[in-house]
């Protein structure tokens, strides 16, 4: 009976496992890497891949600034609505992209809550790359603060207030003991959301368009190049994974790399403090 | 029991793809051009009706969709596929004009294309390979008005993106058919263009080969081509060959 039940696990895990990985190397198998590496020098490619990596980026550089001291306040105090915030933080998880999008367009189009200010102030987001990097914003940043909080709230409470009845203050308990202990998981959060981030298109689509080299990113160029050239999209759908797979094993290894430097820098404070 | 349970499992993969693959049984797939969303179904309501670009709808059939008619906003890709082998013989069964439309209001004060090509105007047309998008630079072209192109600030991949756009405001302008203006006429003001640049602009229709519904697909196509099929385009805008 015992075999039985693992043989049947074996047999639905290698289902579920065939399934998953069969299109991803259906691409593979439809893209020589010749045809790959000459997409390098499509001009299309390289525009809608600098497009995404500094939209990317420059969303990634606000998740991970604002995101890490909001993480840090919702794990650590407690106060009336908390879950409620909480809540609203995880809903754009849930939230189809779409709806994103619409959203971003009610509150920041020219026709939306802000648009009539912000045109007064001569700035128009729609179009733009600043509305791409809003749209990555949105759906990407919920990653990332989904797993700080976690990662905060699995700190040692004891370690945080004996820090500070060494003396520490607030913000150097923060800096020296909470970042330092947290940073496993706050490193898995922040690739999980930059590889969110950069698969972007829903959102993007709706509020920023698409035009190549502005806000034409790699998603909505496979988009666009689905009908024009299907190799094309093929190949940049392959590039696209490979960009993501990167960012995924970086996922994987940051968590032991960081263990390994909290370590050492709690070691190297102790052999400063005796 | 474990060769049981293999073939329990290769029963429930074969029911889910046996499931879902079938595209709803008897119902008759019609692939249509996006500007045509509105008055398909009032010559038909009863097929299952695939609304995209043209361009995208013809690699659909090329992969391999299920689809029993298709029906383009263009001569090209009926074409293509006619002479793969993927449909057959397509016959035109309409006809529609460029127009020029922006949001109720123009904030950007465009009167005539040359308008288009003033600082800060934003242009939202469709992509290259899009019929609508064809067309207008087609019709910018004729007028000599290529410099609009400047002006361009996103190129959409259906002409749905770019009513959408323009009707909500956040677009200044946006080359779409007479037919599609007119299912927004409340948000929009149309700006005809002149005759001289106005793109022969013809619709075909075409039943997929190897429809597993041949009869119903050929009695669509005869009721889209029929006096009622004719009328309700007429009453949507569309010329008639």
């Amino acid at each position: 009976m015992r075999r039985l039940f693992d043989t049947g696990l074996a047999l639905v895990c290698g289902l579920a496992l065939a399934f998953l990985v069969f299109p991803l190397l259906a691409i593979f198998l439809r893209v020589t890497p010749v045809e790959l590496f000459s997409q390098l020098g499509n001009e299309a490619a390289v525009d809608a891949l600098v497009v995404s990596l500094k939209t990317s980026l420059i969303a990634h550089a606000f998740v991970l600034g604002l995101g890490t001291p909001a993480a840090y306040l919702l794990a650590n105090r407690r106060f009336r609505g908390r879950a409620v915030v909480v809540t609203l933080v995880e809903l754009p998880l849930v939230l189809p992209p779409a709806v994103a999008g619409i959203a971003l367009l009610a509150a920041f189009g020219r026709q939306g809550l802000l648009g009539g200010t912000l045109d007064a102030i001569g700035i128009s987001i729609p179009f733009t790359q600043a509305a791409v990097v809003l749209a990555v914003l949105v759906v990407a940043s919920p990653f990332y603060l989904r797993a700080a909080i976690a990662a905060f709230e699995a700190v040692d409470r004891n370690l945080l207030d004996a820090s500070r009845t060494l003396g520490a203050g607030p913000f150097r308990t923060f800096l020296r003991v909470a970042l330092p202990l947290a940073a496993g998981g706050l490193g898995a959060g922040s690739t999980l959301a930059f590889a969110r981030g950069l698969g972007e298109f829903g959102a993007t689509i709706m509020f920023a368009g698409s035009l190549q080299g502005r806000t034409q990113t790699l998603p909505l160029m496979i988009y666009a190049q689905l009908d024009q050239d299907f190799d094309v999209a093929l190949a940049v759908g392959a590039l696209l994974i490979l960009v993501s797979l990167a960012v995924l094993l970086a996922a994987k290894f940051i968590p032991s790399w960081t263990s390994f430097t909290s370590i050492w820098l709690s070691r190297s404070e102790r052999s400063i403090s005796s | 029991m474990t060769r049981a349970l293999a073939l329990l499992l290769c029963a429930l993969a074969a029911a889910a793809a046996a499931g879902c693959g079938s595209s709803g049984g008897d119902r008759l797939t019609v692939f249509a051009a996006a500007s045509l969303a509105d008055v398909l179904p009032q010559v038909d309501p009863a097929p299952g009706y695939e609304f995209a670009g043209s361009d995208q709808l013809a690699t659909q059939i090329r992969e391999g969709a299920g689809a029993d008619v298709y029906a383009a906003a263009s001569p090209r890709y009926p074409a293509e596929l006619f002479a793969e082998g993927l449909v057959e013989q397509p016959r035109v069964f309409a006809t529609n004009r460029l127009v020029l439309i922006v949001p109720s209001g123009n904030p950007a004060g465009v009167r005539s294309v040359p308008d288009l090509a003033g600082p800060g105007v934003k242009l939202v047309i469709g992509a290259e390979g899009v019929p609508a998008g064809d067309y207008a630079r087609e019709a910018l072209a004729a007028l000599g008005a290529d410099a609009v192109l400047a002006n361009v600030v996103s190129e959409e991949d259906d002409v749905r993106g770019i009513v959408s756009k323009v009707a909500l405001g956040e677009a200044d302008a946006g080359f779409v058919y007479t037919t599609d203006a007119k299912s927004v006429a409340g948000e929009v003001q149309v700006i005809e263009l002149p005759p001289e640049a106005q793109p022969q602009i013809e619709y075909l229709i075409a039943v997929v080969k190897g429809s597993a519904r041949h009869a119903a697909a050929e009695a669509f196509v005869q009721r889209v081509l029929g006096p009622g099929g004719r009328s309700a385009l007429e009453r949507d805008g569309f010329g008639l060959p």
